[in-house]
């Protein structure tokens, strides 16, 4: 599978966690009963427009409380994965062929059209384990691990956190650290950084398994304001070490004054790419600073939750993310809640729309869109229900889309006049069951 | 010593009494008056609707009446929930047998400077108040009983 | 990095310094609703940290603990 699957410290700790302080998963129990399973489910479709990426997803999380406000979670995730994904190559006015990255076969693109890369049907299993406990009167500690397997990518993650209340339990301070350690076996193998795509059959230029470790460090500070209102500043520190290349991913090689990709001479009998593609480098470190804002605001029986994230890196990318929730409840338990986030990035450093031929090679580049300038919004709506027998059910659909922008600098000639940036648009449904 | 202890025992049940007042529309509650109670050993247990642990307290609580009214336990729940509503219906899912006192205002909590939900105020006979803990934890159970025994052990003190 | 490093410190130092600010344990009853909680839904809160991580260049920030009824 091509995503990252790198387990960032809040999916983690999102699926392994539940707020000790307060939540619903507290059972209506009496102190005589069995201690009850709580159990929270969801079924998600993600769909991008055209041929590109589609996910189905089946979500599970079950937790039990112990004695005591202690807790076990465990969580399983299940996903299949189909559509095609960009290659990183650009479009031409004459059709394109590539070889697949198995090496075993060539696709071929029309004139005009985006190259994509449909080599993407996976199935993903992930699962996570958690315990959360109290430590002393004001404490809570967290320990959870976590590991997830697609037919090119394992992870395995360990993680803990600590939170400690102060001042009459109205501010408390958190601490977390999650570790990964995550391997890449590539179909056909990782190709040598900035080769040539080469023949179907040649597999002359692979370097084999790869691994990637992450460290990821947050610090938190939440504070209740008054009896309405209560926010969290978070920091967080994240530092990636070892292949962060995307295998998968090429860069066309152009003419410096046409942008035209240059053509490449096929063997006759032999599949291989029509034109001259190179794969992408990345750097073998990445180290990300975020700082996250977050308030809840109840007003009138309507919760408003708007948070805030910044995030810059040493390749060079900022973020800025913002994300506004509204709940409106009605009725018997039910609930409307519409969803807005903006988000915008500004390029990698070494993001490059194409590599031409008529300069040096850099030492690294990418052409990958999820490393370029865009901006990006999600919209939608959630709404909530309470079934007769007084489970949880939700459901809600989004949109999301991004649009982003080459830096002009980086069109060259007949680039000029096409539609480089690969923009998305994708909906999102999500069932949610609780009981 | 014992002049201290009466005029804070008069000084609570005076502002017991106003709060009382202060809420006068609730269900069966009413004023409580802490002098009222002298010679006994009080439980003063501080719970709300919303509290979670409050549903593992409320069956000891009730368990400890019944094995202890007769040798002078009193336990009195105070509700600091905003609306008494709010706890008829938690009461409906956990009966009490122990008598409520309404505080929706908070001013009895405030007095008795409530730190967490919930807080228990364990009051001896000579209605000074002995020991309190906050939360409730099913494992100190034990404890918290031999607290109670302790004081019922203790002679009346004039 | 050193002045985002710096921002984040400072927002730190301000949140911990409203020392005094905050409400009684038993005014929490809005704060122990479901809905008030920091994360109200965790499996779409993973979702779309998941969804967010795989299509953009950022993730995470969201944090963990305190709120709620502050019982035990």
């Amino acid at each position: 599978m091509r995503r990252k699957e790198n387990r960032s410290i809040s999916a983690a700790l999102a699926a392994a966690t539940c707020s000790l302080l307060g939540n619903g998963i507290a059972a209506a129990v009496d102190a005589q009963e069995e201690p009850a399973w709580d159990f929270n489910t969801s079924l998600l479709y993600y769909g991008e427009d055209s041929d590109r990426v589609k996910d189905f997803s089946v979500s599970a999380i079950a937790r039990r409380m112990f004695v005591d406000d202690r807790f076990l979670a465990l969580g399983l995730t299940v996903d299949s994965l189909t559509g095609a994904t960009p290659s990183g190559a650009i479009r031409q006015d004459v059709a394109q062929t590539f070889t697949r990255p198995s090496g075993d076969a060539a696709y071929a693109v029309p004139a005009g059209v985006l190259p994509l890369d449909d080599t993407f049907l996976d199935t993903r299993v992930a699962i996570t384990a958690g315990w959360q406990q109290p430590v002393g009167e004001k404490s809570l500690i967290n320990v959870g691990a976590s590991a997830s397997r697609e037919y090119d990518y394992t992870h395995i993650g360990v993680n803990a956190k600590f939170a400690r209340d102060f001042n009459k339990r109205n501010t408390t301070l958190s601490a977390g650290i999650a570790f990964s350690m995550d391997s890449l076996d590539p179909v056909g193998g990782a190709p040598t950084p900035f080769t040539p795509m080469l023949d179907v059959g040649d597999t002359r230029n692979r370097i084999g398994d790869q691994d990637k470790d992450v460290l990821d460090v947050i610090l938190g500070v939440t504070q209740v304001v008054s009896r309405n209102l209560i926010v969290q500043a978070n920091y967080s520190y994240s530092m990636s070490d070892g292949y962060l290349t995307d295998p998968y991913k090429v860069l066309s090689l152009v003419d410096g004054t046409t942008g035209d990709t240059l053509v490449r001479t096929l063997t006759p009998g032999v599949d291989g790419p029509s034109h001259q593609f190179l794969f992408e480098n990345r750097p073998d470190e990445r180290t990300k600073h975020s700082i996250y804002g977050q308030a809840k605001y109840y007003v009138n029986g309507k919760v408003l939750d708007a948070s805030y994230r910044y995030m810059t890196d040493d390749w060079e990318i900022d973020s800025h993310t913002v994300d506004l929730r509204y709940r409106i409840p009605f009725g018997n338990d039910q609930y409307l809640e519409p969803h807005l986030r903006f988000y915008a990035q500004s390029e990698a450093e070494f993001y490059k729309l194409s590599i031409r031929d008529d300069q040096p090679l850099p030492s690294f580049a990418s052409a990958d869109y999820r490393l370029g300038d865009f901006e990006a919004i999600t919209a939608g709506v959630k709404y909530g229900w309470k079934t007769r027998d007084d489970n949880e059910m939700s459901v809600r659909a989004e949109w999301y889309g991004q649009t982003g922008s080459i830096p002009v600098g980086q069109i060259l000639g007949n680039q000029a006049g096409r539609d480089n940036y690969p923009d998305l648009n994708a909906i999102i449904v999500q069932f949610g069951y609780r009981f | 010593m014992n002049d201290g202890v009466w005029r804070k025992a008069f000084l609570i049940a005076w502002l017991i009494a106003f709060s009382g007042l202060a809420s006068a529309d609730v269900p069966a509650g009413g004023r409580l008056d802490l002098a009222e109670y002298q010679g006994k050993v009080v439980v003063l247990d501080f719970w709300a609707s919303w509290c979670v642990p409050c549903r593992r307290s409320f069956p000891w609580l009730n368990e400890m009446t019944g094995k202890y009214a007769d040798a002078g336990l009193v336990v009195i729940g105070v509700n600091v929930d905003k609306e008494p509503a709010s706890a008829t219906e938690f009461l409906k899912q956990y009966p009490a047998t122990f008598r409520i006192h309404y505080d929706n205002d908070g001013v009895l909590a405030k007095e008795f400077g409530v730190q967490a939900m919930p807080s228990s105020f364990v009051i001896g006979r000579d209605g000074a108040i002995k020991e309190h803990h906050l939360g409730f934890k099913v494992k100190r159970q034990e404890k918290y009983e031999a607290v109670i025994v302790a004081q019922l052990q203790q002679e009346k003190v004039e | 990095m050193n002045r985002t490093i710096g921002i984040a410190f400072v927002a730190m130092m301000l949140c911990g310094g409203c020392a005094s600010m905050g409400i009684e344990p038993w005014e929490r009853d809005v704060l122990a609703k479901d809905e008030m909680q920091l994360t109200t839904d965790e499996i779409e809160a993973a979702t779309d940290d998941h969804i967010y991580f795989s299509k953009e260049a950022s993730s995470g920030g969201r944090g963990f603990g305190g709120g709620g009824c502050g019982c035990n």
